[in-house]
């Protein structure tokens, strides 16, 4: 807090460490957590039980911790936090938890969100992610560790993007992405709708798998993609073949999608709390009921 | 009197009602008039000549009777009442005509509204979706991420545009419009039950539908003619094909 004469609205019950940096014309809630070394640049705005890790870098004219969009929102007591050494662009907003879909928004540690991304409600973006420009992720999405998702990507909501994935830009995305696959395609080109495209090598690497390890999941990915249609069967003879580690979790997480609505595994969390909250929910956190909206 | 935070700039000339609330570091300027229950949050710009209804909400970084760029002078912007306009969120003035706004809109994060353009009420427009200059979009309208609305051009009633889409020609109501070019899809029939239309209503659309759009979603002239002669008509049919009829003579050079 280096010039208390800058103008800036910081609410005096918030929490903010001595070392986070807040820039001008920031507006700081009274329930608002702001870890150490935390750095707020110009017209940031946190608002509502959001707690921010240390070590964040927060762009210009981002906003954390609105009221949700989604029309269900009553007004209840959610949260939003935030871990440890994010980057987050210019203009980002991450919006509070909804009561019906388990209280929080959760962004963890070291991940990139570039100029302009939206995270929804009751979100979970896990570590090392990187988001472009623009990225829009809807309600309940699950972004799993080292996935990146490229320029102007629209994610449908419910939809899990599977650990070390890439999307490639400007895909519409509506179902579940498997780990380490490459996804992309468009509406407006018949010829390639969005779907899986191949193996993302620049997630395997920065998985550092071991080498037996990635041979199984070369060959379960090569297995599983190479005709979709017959995806189930396939998922089984992997099964049954005993494979472990990634490619055990790969099958894992296609049959879940099959399981799931749409190919979306976690429509089976509409309307509850998925596992994650309970996880990562604050332990002061009193869950009211729900109230009926005013 | 209004509570105003010592750290917005409101112009004297500004007209606040009592119960108005005005967030820091936001500009209210000197010909905006914000009615009873509105409640501006903060870095808010809000400018031109500029009408909000009673109990709209406009949240951070919003900026609302922004004269379009390279203009000059104000041009003028009125919203209805119950708008939730969202954070980043822009809405253009009107410099020939007034933008208008009607009631109970949410309009989400970064979509803007183009000077001159026309809303109904109750419609929801996503994320980064955007409505051209003098484009006007009825009732119950549902726009997804990233749609777009050309300039001038009209989006009917209870239709719904997908994600990405761009309406470049007027679009029926009750549709569900897709794809590129966008094409009538069919009957928005999940918000039309959400609406309260009944299965006979919802019945007769989808026959006209049919009857109507061929794949590529354009209306069949004879089918056409053929609805449009037909006394007794469904009601919701008739407004289906007056639609049809008007996007046919607005595509020929007609206002």
């Amino acid at each position: 807090m280096s010039d208390v004469t800058m103008l800036r609205e910081i609410d005096p019950a918030a929490k903010i460490a001595p070392d986070a940096a807040i820039g001008p014309f920031c507006v700081i809630g009274p329930a608002a957590t702001i870890g150490p070394g935390t750095v707020l640049d110009r017209r940031v705005t946190v608002l509502g039980h959001t707690t921010i890790g240390s070590g964040n870098r927060i762009g210009e004219g981002c906003v954390l911790g609105a009221e949700p969009q989604d029309l269900k929102y009553a007004g209840g007591r959610t949260f939003l936090i935030i871990g440890h050494n994010n980057v987050l662009g210019r203009e980002v907003t991450i919006h509070l938890g909804t009561e019906s879909g388990g209280y929080l928004t959760h962004v963890g540690s070291d991940n990139t969100l570039c100029d302009g991304c939206h995270v929804a409600h009751d979100c979970y973006v896990d570590d090392r992610v990187v988001l472009g420009r623009s990225v829009l992720l809807a309600g309940h999405i699950r972004v799993c560790t080292g996935a990146a998702i490229e320029d102007l990507c629209g994610l449908h909501h419910f939809v899990t993007v599977g650990r070390f994935a890439r999307v490639s830009r400007r895909t519409p995305v509506r179902r579940d992405v498997p780990p380490f696959t490459v996804f992309g395609g468009h509406d407006d080109d018949d010829t390639c709708p969005p779907a899986v495209r191949g193996v993302h090598e620049a997630g395997i690497r920065a998985a550092a798998l071991r080498g037996e390890e990635e041979k199984e999941l070369r060959h379960a990915l090569a297995e599983l993609f190479d005709d979709e249609a017959a995806l189930q069967t396939k998922i089984e003879q992997l099964v049954n073949m005993g494979v472990e580690g990634e490619a055990a979790r790969l099958c894992e997480f296609c049959q879940r999608s099959l399981q799931g609505v749409y190919g979306r595994y976690r429509e089976l969390f509409r309307g509850k709390a998925p596992p994650e909250a309970r996880r990562h929910l604050p332990p002061d956190a009193a869950i009211e009921p729900r109230r009926p909206a005013p | 009197m209004p509570t105003i935070s010592p750290n917005a700039v409101v112009e004297a000339a500004a007209e606040l009602a009592d119960d108005v609330v005005v967030g820091p570091f936001s500009y209210v300027g000197p010909h905006v008039r914000i009615a009873a229950g509105c409640r501006i949050a903060n870095n808010v710009t809000l400018t031109g000549r500029t009408t909000l209804g009673a109990r709209s909400r406009i949240f951070p970084l919003a900026v609302i009777g922004a004269a379009p760029p390279g203009a000059a002078g104000d041009g003028e912007c009125i919203l209805g009442e119950a708008n939730a306009v969202r954070e980043h969120v822009t809405i253009h003035a009107g410099l020939d005509r007034p933008t208008r706004i009607g009631n109970h809109n949410l309009l989400m994060i970064a979509s803007t509204i183009g000077p001159g353009a026309v809303v109904g009420n109750q419609g929801i427009f996503d994320n980064c979706s955007s409505i051209g200059a003098g484009a006007a979009v009825e009732d119950y309208v549902r726009m997804s991420g990233f749609a777009a609305v050309a300039p001038s051009v009209r989006v009917g009633a209870y239709s719904f545009v997908a994600g990405y889409v761009l309406v470049e020609r007027d679009a029926p109501p009750y549709a569900m419009l897709q794809g590129f070019p966008v094409r009538v899809r069919g009957v928005n029939t999940r918000n039309l039950k959400a609406c309260g239309f009944g299965e006979d209503d919802i019945h007769a659309l989808k026959a006209a539908f049919r009857e109507l759009f061929n794949g590529d979603g354009a209306a069949a002239g004879e089918a056409l003619a053929r609805l449009d002669a037909t006394a007794e008509l469904n009601p919701c049919v008739r407004r289906l094909v007056d639609a049809v009829c008007a996007a046919a003579r607005h595509a020929e050079g007609a206002p």
